[in-house]
């Protein structure tokens, strides 16, 4: 995990006893675990009394700082003890330390729901329904006599909640290249399974 | 025994087989469960035939027949040096199946030499992570998307993704003051987190903020990539794109106001805007790119109004003449203007010039003013001198007495000037010395000083790093541990182990005791043997010595020689009952292990088998006769 130099210093100054004590610190750390995880979290989350006495700006600073890390640490997927070391380079004492591990372990799955909810991904298949067909003749071909398949792959889209479908149609070999590569894919699936 | 069963239970519930905890020995085994372990341990030792086994035992007597059938054929491919039939597999007796057993628990691969096959290190750390999160993953029911909770909804893909779109996010600078701090601190700077009204839109703005100014601390660092910085600040902020649209509009407006302006024909003022809209839609579509963008608009924008020009031409035909009219008086005056333009242009630049010739000039009389003045006072310096030597002339020896002795003076004056001089010269050069030694010295101390202190580092840097990697080691190590099997207890099988051998050890005690007891036994008996013989050729001598002279002892020897004869025969009778008798032991074992092998019932067994499989056949062609 790497942070920028200011958020660095913002980290270093919400570590500082004489800037915020720990009543402060508490609830400095809440707000940014609310800001970046609750949609209704206000702007009055710095109006508390507590935290009146401070320079608003260094306030400001330090909850953005907070709000980046707990970010970053989302994104590289921290565990406890590398989080924990990190705070203690940047002088956090042990309390202040246990108080923010143990918020962001309660934090973790919906920090992790929130940053997975921000991309793009393929849509996912939950069905496939065929028919086969048999082609007597085509317009260019006078004897065809092939079969020939139908599919349907019912699928569930992530972008918006709908569930459209894809058809195509495909002959024998294609249909069995097919199944073939889901095989050999759901087969390399287990193996990784099995390291 | 019971050691040995647990301890093979334990293997084979390594390779997988579901063996209840109240089975403890193998006499327990059901037949289900010998097929089960059987087929466990052949697909972990060959993946390619055991996969073509079913580990369930088929309801149907022919079936059945055939898997035992296979599932002895595998066997015997592997080595398997024993007899081994169907029946093994269905009716096991207890030795049989220990011994088959033992020989597949052999054969299982030793989880030892798996660990020492993977490679160690970061990759393999990954990849078994990534293994176990697949693991977790497939582990997971399909869950209807009505059903799943937040966290099965991202694994299975019904969770509502939203693209990653940030906006530029404004955050209060620690070191501002004035106005700007009077901003910063004031309630209308909001923190920075709730600037974006979307929980993702919040996440992916101080993410691409974060990321961004570690970008521009990475370029302080190394200068060359500033494409790097400006392509990161400038790729995901969308309210670039739309000010130079503006700019565009703006400029679009203002151009049109200018030409148009004299016009002034109201009824187009709408269709005007109209123009301006569709514009502004034109350059909506037409976003990202800012450079060229813009040129291509200062295309559009020379070319448009010419277009516009020919369509208003059309609409308004009757002011149309009025128009030419002004227009020409106006291209007239215009052209008038133009020419005067570019006399005064032209008779500015004949000055200009003219004054660059003068100004050059100037700069050369200058520095010839100023060698001239350099000359002038070296002259007057030489003719000062030469004054003086020309007012000492005359009386021309006492002047050069008198300046010899104002040499002679100043020569002496010098001498001991030079002399003082060396008196003040030599402790202080001595005291510049000493202190330079002691300089040395200390700069010596130093330097050595300064390797210490960068020695200490280094090895602090690398006592750092090896701790760290102890530390991932031991979390390798702690991974690897929890995935280990809880139930081995090692200390336990090393303790029976040792105890076994002990117990071996003491049974071979007893025996070479009976082996020594028996020697010397047989020792006994050669002994009393020879004895025996002796004493009987001596009898046998005193009496046949007698025998020729008295009748009644001839009847003597005669008994002896039957005595003796009688007595051997019992001998080699007690001697044939004792092989008889070990035989017979023999013999009994044997029976006890046939007897073990359960054969009579097995073979009852086989007989019900063959007669179901008969009627099995029967049925089937009485169904293929019906049909």
């Amino acid at each position: 995990m790497e942070l920028s130099e200011s958020v660095q210093r913002g980290i270093q100054t919400l570590a500082d006893p004489g800037s915020f004590d720990s009543n402060a610190f508490a609830l400095l750390l809440r707000a940014a675990f609310q800001s970046l995880l609750d949609a209704r979290a206000d702007e009055a989350a710095l109006d508390h009394p507590y935290l009146k006495q401070i320079d608003p700006v260094v306030l400001k600073h330090c909850h953005a700082a907070a709000a980046t890390c707990i970010l970053e640490a989302g994104k590289h997927q921290v565990d406890k003890s590398t989080l924990s070391t990190y705070l203690e380079d940047c002088k956090f004492d042990r309390e202040r330390i246990e108080l923010f591990c143990t918020e962001y372990q309660n934090n973790k799955n919906s920090l992790e729901t929130l940053l997975g909810s921000i991309g793009r991904s393929l849509p996912h298949i939950t069905d496939v329904s065929w028919r086969l067909e048999y082609q007597i003749k085509t317009n260019q071909l006078h004897k065809m006599y092939r079969p020939g398949y139908l599919v349907t792959l019912n699928v569930e889209n992530n972008d918006s909640q709908s569930y459209p479908e894809i058809n195509f149609s495909c002959n024998m070999e294609q249909l069995q290249d097919l199944v073939g590569k889901l095989k050999d894919a759901s087969k390399s699936l287990e193996r990784a399974t099995q390291l | 025994m019971e050691e040995a069963d647990r301890i093979l239970i334990h293997s084979l519930r390594q390779a997988g087989t579901a063996v209840p905890p109240e089975v403890q020995t193998l006499r327990a085994f059901t037949t289900e469960l010998v097929v089960e372990a059987v087929v466990r341990c052949l697909r972990v030792i060959n993946p390619d035939v055991g996969s073509g086994l079913s580990h369930l035992l088929p309801p149907a007597m022919s079936a059945r027949f055939r898997l035992a059938m296979s599932l002895a054929q595998a066997c015997m491919d592997l080595g398997y040096p024993l007899e081994l039939g169907y029946q093994n597999f269905l009716y096991p007796s207890e030795p049989d199946l220990r011994d088959l057993l033992l020989f597949l628990a052999e054969r299982l691969p030793s989880d030892a030499s798996e660990d020492a096959d993977q490679p160690a290190g970061d990759s393999a750390i990954f990849l078994r992570a990534i293994g176990s999160q697949i693991r977790d993953q497939l582990a997971l029911p399909w869950v209807p998307p009505l059903l799943r909770t937040p966290k099965v909804q991202r694994l299975q893909g019904s969770a509502l993704q939203q693209p990653f779109h940030s906006s530029r996010l404004v955050l209060p600078e620690l070191n501002s003051s004035g106005e700007l701090w009077e901003f910063q601190a004031s309630p209308l700077l909001l923190p920075a987190p709730t600037q974006v009204p979307q929980l993702q839109g919040r996440a992916a703005s101080l993410l691409e903020h974060h990321a961004s100014q570690l970008c521009q601390h990475v370029n302080r660092d190394c200068p060359g990539d500033e494409d790097r910085v400006r392509w990161a600040s400038r790729v995901p902020s969308q309210e670039d794109s739309r000010a130079p649209q503006q700019r565009l509009h703006k400029q679009l407006i203002e151009h049109l106001r200018q030409s148009w302006g004299p016009l002034g024909a109201p009824t187009q003022v709408r269709d005007l805007g109209e123009m301006l809209q569709t514009w502004g839609a034109r350059a909506m579509t037409g976003v990202p790119k800012g450079s060229r963008f813009t040129h291509s608009e200062k295309f559009t924008f020379h070319l448009e109004p010419q277009v516009q020009a020919a369509q208003v031409a059309d609409v308004p035909a009757t002011s149309q003449r009025l128009e030419q009219d002004t227009r020409a008086a106006q291209e007239q005056e215009l052209e008038s203007l133009r020419e005067q333009l570019a006399s005064v242009n032209h008779n500015i630049e004949e000055v200009e010039a003219d004054m660059k010739t003068l100004g050059i000039n100037l700069v050369q009389v200058e520095t010839e003013c100023r060698q001239s003045e350099l000359s002038v006072a070296e002259q007057e310096q030489a003719l000062r001198l030469k004054s003086r030597t020309v007012e000492l002339l005359p009386d021309g020896a006492a002047n050069l007495a008198k300046l010899q002795l104002v040499v002679e003076s100043s020569a002496q004056r010098l001498i001991h000037l030079a002399s003082q001089w060396e008196k003040h010269r030599v402790p202080l050069l001595a005291e510049y010395r000493h202190l330079r030694r002691l300089q040395d010295c200390r700069e010596l101390e130093s330097s050595r000083r300064l390797a210490e202190i960068q020695e200490l580092h280094h090895s602090v840097r690398a006592a750092a790093e090896e701790a760290r990697r102890k530390e991932e080691v031991y979390k390798q190590l702690v991974s690897e541990l929890e995935t280990l099997p809880k139930d081995v207890s090692r200390l336990a099988y090393t303790q029976r182990i040792l105890e076994i051998v002990g117990n071996i050890r003491k049974q071979k005690e007893e025996i070479t005791k009976i082996l020594s007891d028996t020697k010397e036994l047989q020792k006994e008996i050669n002994s009393l043997s020879g004895k025996l013989d002796r004493t009987f050729a001596v009898t046998d001598e005193l009496v046949f010595k007698d025998a020729k002279k008295d009748d009644a002892v001839r009847k003597a020897y005669k008994y002896l020689a039957a005595l003796h004869e009688n007595c051997s025969q019992l001998i080699q009778t007690i001697e044939d009952t004792g092989t008889i008798m070990r035989e017979v032991r023999d013999l009994e074992e044997q029976i006890e292990t046939e007897m073990g092998k359960k054969t009579l019932s097995n073979l009852e067994k086989i007989c019900e088998d063959y007669r179901a499989l008969r009627q099995e056949n029967a049925g089937l062609l009485g169904r293929v006769r019906e049909a």
